[in-house]
């Protein structure tokens, strides 16, 4: 899939409160759909949508053992939004730093005269 | 793929309406994000949130719909089979591309097909289901309901359409 695709999957995934809510529960360690389901007042097949946009965006894997479906954050996925928004940041900070860089240089052009 | 479709009555919910406007709107109806925002949820229910559909095999079926609440929900799946102004299919047992879906749901599959008669449209939507279990959940739940409202909606709005 291109890069911009996948992109957009993750921040689709993460755009929505009950997933990201999922994602930090997730992050404590791996959990079955029952137990991801309960903070929630939601029908199960409602629920169970948002756990295949998760998966979907490969955000999460699953595994069945039996009957029990088991939930676990993918972290590979995760750099796509954080490599996306650290870029941002780069470019950002660069700019302060060259603003600051100018308006130093001002400073002592004024002083000198 | 024109062949006819038997249907299970155990299995599988249909639901057929006559729209006085041609296939060519019920496809626009059915297939652009702008126009499934008018009727896909039931108003007094919510709203669809976001839609995204290529419509083409293999392509994204997406809907979030949100309920009164604010809380929203996504309807994903892929489509299957695109033949403009006379049949759709898609499925939530797949994810878009084909990728093979994994969840613990009641997937269906999603047969649409539409046929000029005179100056208006045979509109017929199939839900096939995985078992019987699966169907007596979805007639049991709001589901059947929210389709049959969802259906009064989209034949309301194609009128609005002409």
């Amino acid at each position: 899939m291109a890069q911009a695709a996948v992109a957009d999957d993750v921040f689709y995934a993460l755009s929505n409160s009950t997933r990201r809510k999922v994602l930090e529960q997730l992050s404590a360690g791996p959990a079955t759909v029952s137990e991801l389901a309960a903070p929630f007042d939601m029908k199960l097949p409602s629920f169970v949508q948002h756990l295949s946009v998760l998966e979907q965006s490969r955000l999460v894997k699953s595994k069945k053992r039996g009957r029990v479906r088991t939930y676990e954050i993918a972290p590979e996925r995760f750099k796509v939004a954080e490599d996306w928004l650290a870029a941002r940041r780069r470019l950002w900070e660069a700019r302060f730093d060259r603003f600051d860089a100018y308006v130093k240089q001002l400073k002592e052009k004024e002083s000198e005269s | 793929m024109t062949e006819q479709l038997t249907i299970n009555p155990k299995l599988d919910f249909v639901i057929e309406r006559f729209i006085d406007a041609p296939a060519r709107l019920v496809w626009d109806a059915l297939t652009k994000p702008e126009h499934l925002k008018e009727w896909y949820m039931p108003k007094a229910w919510g709203r669809v949130a976001r839609a995204e559909m290529d419509v083409r095999p293999g392509g994204i079926f997406s809907i979030d719909i949100a309920t009164g609440d604010g809380r929203e929900v996504p309807n994903l799946g892929c489509f299957l089979d695109v033949i403009p102004m006379e049949r759709l299919v898609w499925t939530s047992m797949l994810f878009p591309g084909y990728r093979p879906a994994v969840f613990d749901d009641i997937p269906i599959t999603a047969i649409v097909t539409m046929e000029s008669v005179g100056s208006g449209t045979r509109y017929v939507f199939t839900a096939l289901h995985r078992d019987e279990a699966d169907f007596e959940k979805n007639m049991e739940s709001g589901w059947r309901k929210g389709t049959e409202i969802a259906t009064d909606q989209l034949v309301e709005h194609v009128m609005s359409m002409k």
